[in-house]
């Protein structure tokens, strides 16, 4: 009797195997699988105008060859011109039968020209692609972006991975640079403010050049980039200035200062250092604690109140310690008054950048938005030219 | 414990089904479709609709009061064959409010667990499980609702842990930036999303109406509402102006924990135990339909398992056909034919209360 109700069950249990198998077959995402004879793994883009409309340099990553005995990655950047970036993209497939996977992109850089008009005909494929990581980081080069991704890095074997380690979590923090995901530039440009910022990367050809022994192996496991790469000089990228956007289209630039001075109002500054004047003398303080943020006042007219709270330590005097009562990491009081005085400059210098330019760097327009419609609708037309300022520095030191 | 009350489900299981199954619909491409119409007000419209659907379940679990199933219930007054034409018509309503969950599913499995676009059968697999599923009688789904249940809250509390810390609550503000017409139309097309009592008149009949149950019911729906809540505003305060562009929420509000650069996705733990669960509910509507086929046709062997088959390989076959305009046809279901969704909900319910009313004074 058992035997025969055991039997019976028999189709229904490996029906019930059949789904969960299926069902895993379902999740399983073709279990990761990534052809590389067929896909591209994008690892960087540069956008540049051309007449046509867009030119678009793809860095994609390639297999190493076995002689290889170092980490890292080999790359090949491929060139298309199209009306759209889509377009260019397309372009590339059509041209190296590589399906273009943008998945592991996580550098798009745009050049200047591109970044002066309506930078959202750049980016508007990325933000529709389903694949494409939210996350990925943005950045504006000086000149054309695809020059400078299909530049030779000193550093690294893709130019891509060198600028993004300027953009690391240690580098944030010297307050140096400020950069800026997709997700939030484009948060900052489709809000109510319209500005954000991105990060300006420069490069510098490596002085005496040719030092470093592989002088070809970068692009030469790969066979990179098409051009004769063991003749190109090899570049340094710096990304201490930060382009300013206002209403999809850059509208001024940081220099490195005034990026600090962005840095300490974002609270984001550990160890970051400045320079002030000790009798005349510059001296580096490094900044230890950072408090920092704006605020909006709208009760009488419309004011900004910039504050920065740092604890400084003394980090290096420029002449030899002069006695045993500053041998220590504590600042004296001049210095601090002095070093207030510094900070104070940056931080007005970044607010008249902000104003001349037209950009809501600090959210402020949305501020309002979100504390007083009605405040919003008398003021959004004339919003920055109504503002004033006042800065609130302390800049501390351990007793 | 008899044959008859094993087959039943129990209160406790349909508690289950309205707290912690029946919200996980709301939490995939509703959340950017509201935020589409509203903007930062997209908490307003789900309220208004969490309130009506609460209407519509207390009704309908009055109505199990009565221990008779829809078909009985309706035999009663209106004869075997104008009752059967009325479940048949709420069966392909049900065929029919499967559709959008069905392709909100294809298309969240094609872009989230693909790096890119699968061909036209990836989806296929689904169909053949939701055919089991479905083959099965209805009142078997109460032992699910008990395992899943649990899963899918604790999945759901994974994914707000990871999310909260990420959320500026303060895009929220202004309340009522949208305007009211803005709230109509979110209001409006938020109606497809919303059908959860339908879903329970065909278990009409299959479980036992205690004490209580309706208010009970309703306050379990209002709690899985209230998590629905908090994850809209969550969603909004993470993606802000960018988000009715964020298609898929619950598999992306996570992935900007902190911890996710060092840890990798650990949040897929999360979201593929909510997919699961939402397979589940996907086939829920399909099984009420085939559910009133068996009403109308009686017990016959191999009937469900022949309607089973017959409606997924319909539907898998007409998902093909949308291929490339699955987006539009979800517009089409949630934007134009919305009115639809109350006539079953809302008023099936409560004609069924008032016909009841009347034939008493009678």
């Amino acid at each position: 009797m058992k035997f025969k109700r055991f039997v019976h069950t028999i189709p229904m249990k490996l029906y019930i195997l059949l789904a969960a198998v299926i069902l895993f077959a379902f999740f399983s995402n073709d279990f990761g699988l990534v052809d590389i004879q067929k896909t591209a793994i994008i690892l960087a883009a540069a956008i540049d105008r051309t007449e046509e409309g867009f030119s678009l340099t793809a860095q994609i990553a390639v297999p190493k060859g076995s002689d290889r005995t170092t980490g890292g990655t080999s790359s090949v950047e491929i060139q298309s011109e199209g009306q759209t970036v889509s377009d260019c993209l397309t372009r590339i497939y059509t041209k190296t039968g590589w399906v273009p996977k943008l998945v592991f992109c996580n550098l798009i850089l745009i050049g200047e020209e591109a970044a002066k008009e309506k930078v959202f005909d750049s980016l508007d494929y990325f933000l529709r692609n389903e694949y494409m990581p939210d996350s990925c980081l943005l950045a504006v080069s000086e000149g054309k972006a695809g020059e400078m991704l299909s530049s030779q890095s000193a550093i690294d074997d893709a130019s891509s991975l060198a600028i993004t380690k300027l953009f690391s979590d240690a580098a944030q923090k010297s307050g140096k640079v400020m950069p800026n995901s997709l997700k939030d530039f484009t948060m900052g440009m489709f809000g109510v403010s319209e500005s954000g910022y991105l990060p300006f990367v420069r490069s510098t050809p490596q002085q005496g050049e040719q030092s470093a022994e592989g002088g070809g192996s970068g692009g030469g496991g790969g066979g990179s980039g098409g051009s004769s790469s063991g003749e190109e000089p090899q570049q340094i990228y710096s990304a201490d200035s930060t382009a300013l956007f206002s209403k999809d289209k850059m509208v001024a630039l940081l220099p490195i200062e005034q990026t600090f001075a962005l840095s300490l109002l974002k609270g984001k500054v550990f160890a970051g250092t400045f320079n002030a004047k000790e009798e005349g003398k510059p001296v580096t303080l490094s900044v230890i604690e950072n408090g920092g943020g704006v605020k909006l006042d709208s009760k009488n007219g419309l004011k900004a109140k910039l504050s920065v709270d740092l604890l400084v330590r003394l980090c290096c005097r420029s002449t030899a310690v002069p006695s045993e009562e500053n041998i220590g990491d504590t600042v004296p009081a001049k210095t601090l008054e002095d070093a207030k005085g510094v900070v104070e400059g940056y931080l007005t210098d970044l607010w008249d950048t902000c104003k001349q330019s037209g950009c809501d760097l600090f959210s402020l327009k949305q501020s309002l938005y979100r504390s007083s419609l009605k405040k919003y609708a008398k003021w959004k037309d004339n919003f920055l030219p109504s503002l004033s300022f006042e800065t609130d520095v302390k800049v501390r030191t351990r007793k | 414990m008899t044959a008859a009350t094993q087959k039943r489900i129990a209160p406790r299981q349909i508690y289950l089904l309205l707290a912690c199954i029946a919200p996980i619909g709301k939490i995939v491409y509703l959340p950017s479709h509201l935020a589409h119409y509203a903007q930062n007000d997209l908490l307003f419209p789900a309220v208004a609709q969490l309130l009506v659907q609460s209407l519509a379940v207390f009704l309908t679990l009055l109505l199990a009061k009565r221990g008779m199933s829809f078909c009985q219930l309706l035999e009663g007054v209106f004869g075997k064959i104008a009752a059967r034409i009325f479940v048949g018509i709420f069966g392909l309503f049900l065929l029919y409010a499967s559709l959008l969950p069905l392709l909100e599913q294809q298309l969240f499995v094609q872009s989230e667990f693909y790096d890119t676009l699968p061909s036209l059968f990836a989806f296929g697999p689904f169909f053949v499980f939701c055919a089991y599923l479905c083959s099965k009688p209805l009142s078997s789904f109460g032992r699910t609702w008990d395992i899943l249940a649990p899963l899918a809250a604790a999945a759901f509390v994974g994914v707000m842990l990871l999310s909260v810390g990420s959320a500026d609550f303060g895009a929220l503000a202004p309340a009522g930036a949208a305007g009211g017409r803005g709230f109509l139309r979110a209001t409006a097309s938020a109606t497809s999303w919303f059908f959860d009592a339908a879903l329970l008149i065909p278990l009409l009949g299959k479980f036992e109406y205690k004490k209580g149950m309706a208010w009970k019911g309703t306050l379990c729906y209002l709690g899985g509402g209230a998590a629905v809540l908090f994850f809209l505003a969550t969603f909004y305060g993470i993606f802000g102006p960018l988000a009715e562009t964020q298609l898929f929420g619950f598999s992306k509000t996570s992935k900007y924990f902190s911890g996710i650069t060092v840890l990798g996705r650990i949040d897929y733990v999360f979201i593929y135990a909510l997919a699961l669960a939402m397979a589940f509910y996907v086939a829920l509507p399909l099984q009420g339909a085939i559910e009133c086929g068996m009403q109308i046709a009686g017990e016959k062997k191999y009937l469900r398992t022949f309607l089973s088959v017959a409606v997924n390989a319909l539907l898998f076959a007409l998902l093909v056909i949308l291929e490339y305009r699955l987006k539009q046809a979800l517009g089409v279901i949630s934007d134009m034919l919305f009115w639809i969704f109350p006539i079953f909900f809302l008023l099936v319910p409560a004609l069924s209360l008032l016909i009841r009313r009347r034939r008493r004074e009678v």
